[in-house]
């Protein structure tokens, strides 16, 4: 990667004892944006912590636009947005109040009456914050963490709690910010956020990053699906010879777990064309990351037996 | 950045009832109730005015306001922003700094109007009211560091705000005046603000020794157990 703007390499954390984050590499590169995902207690906060320069890394090094966070956040700070997994707010403030506070304490220009309409909070602008719902609360701290346009971006769970259209209000805008070159790095456990926003991802588990790359990429490693509705007593045996595996489960359905999608796909059609059957609910998909997410973990299960 | 953060804090401060009527009416109420009984002299009168002041106004608000700031993970978010540390709480201490020097001005307006005569020594009472709200400021950061919740202030506070009492008062009833009264807090305060109105200068290097080395107790304190985030 020539010149990435986030580098880290065996980063560490621990918090006493536990060790939180056990070894974690990964580079960003300038306009991308990288997803962490991971199940809760994986360590994608606790890392994003060390690389926002909130936390001290027990090893390894972090370096954000050629600086360590740490040691130059004072250089730093004014280049980045940081919008935590939980933040407050001083409830007696109204949004716009809030917001030009924000703009009081940042050294980047930024226009308040753009930044609270591009959130919808403009009917709410004179509203206390402590009567903004979750999810205003949540958009007014993104408003906050991308005031001015921050040339790295980092979100921690920024659509956790939303509602699926203030989900995609948040989309929109952290799509606007990557086309204008902001480098984002978000966690998330909705995979679908991250198979719709991320061009590559890191999956963690237990303090490491257990699979690792383009999303396309990492989806093309785990087996496709095939599934189709079979009648009760249905004999799996009289399927015609499969690449994948085949599953009958005890709903009454076939899964089918293919790495051949296609010629799977093509010998199950010819033979219910040829034996005169009609295969309901028949569904044929690429993996999701929910599939490399269970893969992640059952992994996990079978090696730690 | 400081004045930014001040200000807004102030706002904050204005508009939580609780907050405001502690810091703000409970010290000028009480203040006005000693001149109206105040059978003891004006010194006494003043040293009590002083140090309520510093008590409720400075080291209360400071320590509740800091916990209530801490817990609405308010700070956890002023932490992520460009503001060093060291800025952050000083933005939050300035306006109720403030607050006790206005209320300082108008609890000596309103004595002086009642009577009382004028500090023969103006530096001393100014020295007495800076050195201890650095005091009551250095001690309320450290105390909020050890305070879970809002709620739990009222007892994390009462060890040092009885101090402070208790060490005025001390020093306003003993006769002769020795090191023991100038090492309490308020005492040494009760001690420089009697210096001002034509009192014994002897104990005025001992108080404002002691004075500096309670800044210095709290600021250690504070360094070491302040929070920028609520125990999870």
């Amino acid at each position: 990667m020539t010149n990435p703007v986030i580098q880290v390499e065996g980063l560490r954390c621990s918090y006493g004892d536990f060790e939180a984050v056990r070894g974690v590499d990964f580079e960003v590169a300038q306009g991308e944006l990288f997803g962490l995902l991971g199940t809760n207690g994986a360590g994608k906060t606790t890392t994003l912590e060390a690389v926002e320069g909130l936390r001290k890394a027990t090893r390894g090094t972090v370096r954000v636009l050629g600086s360590d966070p740490l040691a130059d956040r004072r250089a730093i700070r004014p280049r980045i947005g940081i919008m935590l997994q939980d933040s407050g707010f001083p409830g007696d403030l109204t949004v716009a109040e809030m917001v030009a506070f924000g703009q009081s304490i940042s050294s980047r220009t930024s226009d308040a009456a753009t930044a609270i309409e591009a959130l919808d909070l403009a009917h709410r602008r004179d509203v206390r914050i402590k009567q903004l719902s979750g999810g205003e609360r949540r958009r007014l701290d993104l408003l906050l963490a991308t005031l001015g346009r921050p040339e790295v971006l980092f979100l921690d769970e920024p659509t956790t709690g939303l509602d699926p259209e203030s989900r995609q209000h948040v989309w929109e805008v952290v799509r606007g910010l990557l086309a204008e070159g902001t480098t984002v790095v978000l966690t998330t456990h909705y995979l679908e956020e991250a198979e719709s926003l991320a061009e590559r991802i890191a999956i963690m588990h237990e303090g490491r990053i257990a699979v690792a790359g383009r999303v396309s990429d990492v989806l093309a490693r785990q087996p496709a699906r095939i599934g189709f509705d079979v009648p009760a007593g249905f004999d799996v045996s009289v399927l015609p010879m499969l690449y994948g595996d085949v599953v009958h489960e005890p709903s009454g359905r076939v899964e089918v777990r293919t790495g051949e999608l296609q010629r799977d796909l093509g010998e199950l059609l010819d033979w219910a064309r040829g034996d005169g059957r009609v295969l309901t609910g028949l569904r044929a998909n690429h993996a999701s990351l929910e599939d490399v997410f269970h893969a992640v973990r059952s992994d996990e299960k079978v090696m730690s037996r | 950045m400081i004045l930014a953060l001040s200000r807004t804090e102030l706002t904050l401060l204005l508009r939580n009832k609780t907050a405001a009527s502690l810091a703000l009416a409970m010290p000028l109420l009480i203040g006005a109730l000693l001149m109206v009984n105040g059978p003891s002299g004006w010194t006494f009168i003043i040293v009590l005015q002083l140090v309520m002041m510093l008590g409720f106004t400075v080291y209360m608000t400071v320590t509740t306001s800091l916990v209530g700031r801490r817990q609405d993970l308010y700070l956890k978010r002023l932490r992520t922003g460009e503001a060093s540390d060291q800025v952050v709480i000083v933005g939050l201490l300035v306006p109720t700094i403030v607050l006790g020097f206005v209320q300082a001005v108008v609890l000596l307006g309103m004595s002086t109007i009642a009577g009382a005569p004028l500090p023969e020594r103006p530096l001393l009472l100014l020295l007495a009211v800076a050195g201890g709200a650095a005091m009551c400021c250095a001690v309320g950061v450290a105390t909020s560091g050890i305070t879970s919740t809002p709620e739990l202030a009222q007892i994390t506070t009462a060890p040092f705000f009885f101090a402070l009492f208790g060490g005025a008062i001390w020093t306003l009833v003993s006769d002769s005046v020795d090191y023991r009264m100038m090492l309490v807090p308020g005492g040494q305060v009760a001690e420089l603000v009697k210096a001002a109105w034509g009192g014994p200068t002897d104990n005025v290097g001992l108080a404002v020794v002691s004075l500096v080395v309670w800044v210095a107790i709290g600021a250690a304190l504070a360094v070491r157990h302040f929070r920028w985030e609520p125990r999870s």
